[in-house]
């Protein structure tokens, strides 16, 4: 379906609007500020717990002693007062990987509104379908990591940086899940006869904004659990 | 019920009647009312607990209630009073007035609209279904840990709270977003922002508070959940966390949250104290800009509620300073109501008595405000009386004084019918003396030392007479509401022949009828000035003609919104039992929102509706 | 603020980046994330933080920018992601000072 290439967010039938602005991107992007402050405050509980671990109790150590050194109780590698050896549980070439993979769903995404915008609905449902690929991929990594630390021995009631990493990176997952609906939802839309409609390119792009901000917040995560030291 | 100006217009469509019709209305006067009928029974229902409190209290040792009904009691006071009962009741006012005062036919999202509503109900739904298996939220509407955790709360009253808040909040913020939207794009030509009326200005920053306070309440509803279900350690000491970080990330959220109960009113009393006063509202930029300097700074001053947990000198004083800050623009919004009032031609209506009333009771409240901003001060009165009366009287000396002018204000222009003058200022005064025989004297008590939240009292400390005094105020509050109560009843009763403008005022929604038809207006009115039907009365200017011809598409019913809020409510009905019911919710929100997406909305593909 | 009535074709679409244009800033977003994993593994100090913070600031700016396109929208919508921003940031800031006391939590 082609499309003026020039005004993508003026749709056939886009209703009035005092301010020339779609109120349906008017409304996402008011959305995506409140979600700076819903990851804001993850992002701060873990801030503040973060670099105050406490050595683990003797029972622990005990229950995780592998290879001489105690695995699932910090962040990184990290010796005690006592000459304990402890194994950060963070793998920074897998998450480097994964990381990859979302910057590049956002590279895809940005494809997939490019061919809705432009009447490439080819384009836009290759794009989309790779965008998905590579979202589930790093839903993935984010499975495997999780059972990983779990089965180093850190979880939920581990201690603060168990508590306050599996919330915040959980709920940045759970908004990449919703999101991967999201553009499955379009995808499937996309292949009726109707497709999406007269307004695909808006259809898209807004799943579009949606999918870039998770992006940008594990841009912020990823810095802030595993490249700063703790 | 055209008006004469659209005496050509096409013909008004009888809104459609009946039990359906209403729960899958999109119609923003009828959410309006769902809100309005909602908000003020949640009120009666919060009085009813207020009356229970003040009757334990009216004498020492008293035996009305123990002590752990009385500490569900306040609990919950004060969650049905601000979440079930303030927040509704404007968000009543908000869906009425607003597309009607700037000229549109109904909000941005009609269907999110409707969405919010349903969501609204089935979170009051579920905060009260706490009470039946006896675990009602008993540790504060703030709810401090660790008396919130598992050691020390040890029923399901603390996962009500977390679940039954999840959903007010999510309700609140689909609303706000969906004002934000429809007050930026959806206004009428001519209408820019600052001919804006004041009560839409404080609508659009009531809802920017709440979208961005309550994603950070919503973290901390969910950590404290986590806490108590998943074993994390978040506000738990002996694991490793820390209990004033709940205090931070409740009030957070809770400082901006006071301001959303307040502005609504100041909206209202900034609307009415013109029409009766004959006069245009004096410094309408300095209202405005006050405005949004108190949501920012609201931001800024939460830790006053933390004043004694041990802060250290530097946050009292940061904090400090941002409290007594606040209070400029407050005071400059009250010098603004009285220099309108001043050289006015006044009419005493009860709506009028309501809004003056207003400006003295809040004023007291905000007095005491600005003692507590004061930590030293504050570490006298803190956890006492005079912190309860100085929130009573800004709340109900404010919010809710602000809420019954307007109410008496737009009654006819809802329903089409007055309320009576003369029972209005009988409920008037049951009030006005009720709220003050009530919470004035907690300034006494609160300074001979009767701490909150104490569910009894010994003889001798010289706390008797003036808890006795207070629990005589409170049962004439309750007169007063019977009073409304009869007042609202009898007066629908009455034949629906309002006018279009009984009070001459000047904004947009009287240009139309009383009560308006489904389509609000027949012709999308034309904005000129400021006060806009005041500026065309002067100047001989009319509205423009109803075009016969036009075709005015509303957005059709729907019951997803419904359906999706029965799936929400599925999902934290689940939370509180059992994985397979939260499942079922998820199934039904999944198939509520494919629904909503692939439901055609008219002729149109996306005539304001998504 | 203006009132247009419908649309205003072209007003605020200045121009949209090509295909090659988002490559190419794919490309910058993974160079700049390999530079962040060397200073990660590299011995920088105190310099590392901020290099990772002024990094990952530069990303995060990029995608908003272009991905999301705010460079070529209406400005309003730019003001509306800021406040969110600046006040999340602010917020978080507070916190970090009111829990970071005397670099430890103060109620252990």
């Amino acid at each position: 379906m082609a499309e003026a290439a020039h005004a993508p967010s003026h749709a056939a039938g886009a209703p009035h609007s005092a301010t020339g602005i779609d109120s349906r991107k008017l409304l996402m992007w008011i959305f995506l500020a409140s979600e700076c402050l819903f990851f804001g405050a993850l992002i701060s509980t873990y801030l503040i717990f973060k670099g105050d671990i406490p050595f683990p109790p003797a029972s622990f150590i005990a229950d995780h002693l592998h290879g001489g050194e105690v695995t699932g109780w910090f962040p990184s590698d990290r010796i005690g007062p006592d000459g304990t050896e402890y194994a950060g549980v963070l793998n920074i070439p897998v998450t480097s990987a994964s990381t990859f993979v979302l910057l590049m769903s956002s590279v895809a995404m940005v494809l997939a509104v490019f061919g809705a915008q432009n009447g490439r609905p080819k384009m836009m449902k290759t794009w989309l379908f790779a965008t998905m690929l590579l979202g589930i991929l790093f839903l993935g990594f984010q499975v495997f990591e999780f059972h990983e630390f779990g089965a180093e021995g850190l979880n939920l009631s581990t201690n603060q940086f168990g508590a306050s990493f599996f919330v915040l990176t959980g709920f940045h997952g759970a908004h990449v899940t919703v999101g991967v609906l999201m553009l499955g939802s379009i995808l499937i839309g996309s292949m009726r006869r109707t497709g999406l409609g007269p307004d695909s390119g808006f259809h898209v792009e807004t799943v579009g904004l949606y999918w870039h901000f998770v992006d940008v917040v594990w841009i912020v995560i990823f810095t802030i659990i595993y490249l700063i030291p703790a | 019920m055209a008006t004469a100006a659209g005496a050509l217009a096409p013909p008004a469509v009888q809104a459609p009647s009946g039990v359906w019709s209403w729960l899958t209305t999109v119609d923003h006067k009828r959410i309006g009312t769902l809100y309005g009928i909602s908000g003020m029974s949640f009120f009666v229902l919060g009085g009813i607990e207020a009356l229970l409190i003040r009757s334990q209290l009216a004498v020492p040792n008293g035996d009305v209630v123990d002590a752990d009904r009385f500490n569900a009691l306040f609990s919950m006071h004060a969650l049905t009073m601000i979440f079930l009962g303030v927040m509704p009741l404007g968000a009543a006012f908000f869906n009425w007035l607003v597309p009607l005062m700037i000229g549109a036919r109904d909000v941005a999202f009609p269907r999110l609209n409707a969405l919010s509503y349903w969501f609204f109900l089935a979170g009051a739904l579920m905060l009260n279904a706490s009470w039946l298996p006896g675990d009602a939220p008993d540790t504060g509407w703030f709810a401090y840990a660790p008396l919130t955790e598992a050691p020390f709360s040890t029923g399901r009253a603390m996962d009500f709270y977390t679940v039954s808040l999840i959903i007010l909040g999510t309700s609140s913020l689909i609303a706000s977003l969906n004002f934000i939207v429809t007050i930026i794009n959806l206004r009428a030509p001519g209408l820019t922002m600052f001919r804006l009326p004041v009560f839409v200005w404080m609508t659009m920053i009531v809802s920017w508070l709440l979208v961005l306070s309550l994603p950070v309440l919503t973290v901390g509803l969910v950590q404290l959940y986590f806490d108590r279900n998943f074993t994390t350690n978040f506000f738990i000491q002996e694991g490793g966390g820390d209990p004033i970080l709940w205090q931070h990330i409740f009030w957070i959220f809770g400082h901006p949250e006071v301001y959303v109960l307040i502005l609504p009113a100041m909206g209202i009393v900034s609307e009415v104290l013109p029409t009766f006063a004959r006069k245009p509202l004096f410094g309408y930029a300095a209202v405005v800009f006050a405005g949004v300097a108190i949501a920012v700074l609201g931001f800024a001053v939460w830790s006053h509620h933390m004043f004694t947990t041990g802060l250290g000198p530097v946050p009292r004083v940061v904090f400090s300073a941002t409290t007594m800050t606040i209070a400029v623009p407050t005071g400059v919004k009250i010098f603004n109501w009285l220099g309108t009032l001043y050289g006015g031609n006044i009419r005493f209506t009860t709506s009028m008595y309501f809004a003056v009333a207003f400006i003295a009771t809040f004023t007291i409240g905000g007095i005491s405000g600005v003692m507590h901003a004061s930590p030293p001060i504050d570490s006298q009165q803190q956890d006492t009386y005079f912190i309860v009366a100085h929130l009573h009287y800004v709340l109900f000396g404010g919010a809710i004084m602000g809420i019954f002018s307007g109410i008496y204000y737009w009654f006819p222009k809802f329903t089409g019918r007055f309320l009576s003058e003369s029972i209005g200022k009988l409920h008037f005064w049951l009030f006005f003396i009720g709220m003050n025989l009530t919470f004035f004297p907690m300034h006494f008590l609160g300074v001979s030392g009767m701490p909150r939240r104490i569910y009894t009292y010994d003889a001798g400390f010289g706390w008797e007479t003036w808890n006795f005094v207070a629990t005589v105020g409170a049962f004439t509050i309750a007169a007063g509401m019977l009073t409304f109560i009869w007042n609202f009843f009898r007066s629908l009763r009455e034949e629906p022949n309002a006018p279009d403008n009984p009070w001459d005022a000047p904004t947009l929604e009287w240009a139309t009828s009383s009560p308006p038809p489904e389509h609000d207006f027949d012709a999308v009115p034309l904005v000129r000035a400021r006060d806009p039907l005041w500026h065309d009365r002067d100047n001989g200017l009319a509205q423009p003609e109803a075009d016969p011809n036009e075709h005015i598409h509303l957005p059709p019913p729907s019951y997803y919104p419904l359906l999706i809020a029965v799936g929400f409510a599925l999902m934290g009905i689940g939370a509180l039992s059992h994985l397979a019911v939260l499942a079922l919710g998820v199934v039904v929100v999944v198939y509520g929102v494919w629904g909503w997406v692939l439901e055609p909305t008219g002729p149109e593909p996306a005539a304001g509706a998504h | 603020m203006s009132v247009e009535s419908g649309h205003a074709a072209g007003a605020h679409e200045r121009s949209h980046p090509t295909v090659r244009q988002y490559l190419l800033i794919g490309l910058l977003l993974t160079l700049i994330t390999v530079v962040e994993l060397i200073a990660s593994y590299s011995d920088l100090g105190s310099l590392l933080i901020p290099i990772l913070f002024v990094l990952s600031a530069v990303k995060f700016a990029v995608v908003i920018a272009y991905f999301m396109h705010l460079r070529f929208e209406d400005a309003l919508l730019t003001r509306i992601f800021v406040v969110g921003f600046v006040l999340a940031s602010a917020i978080l800031i507070s916190l970090l000072a009111l829990f970071w006391t005397d670099g430890a939590i103060s109620n252990r």
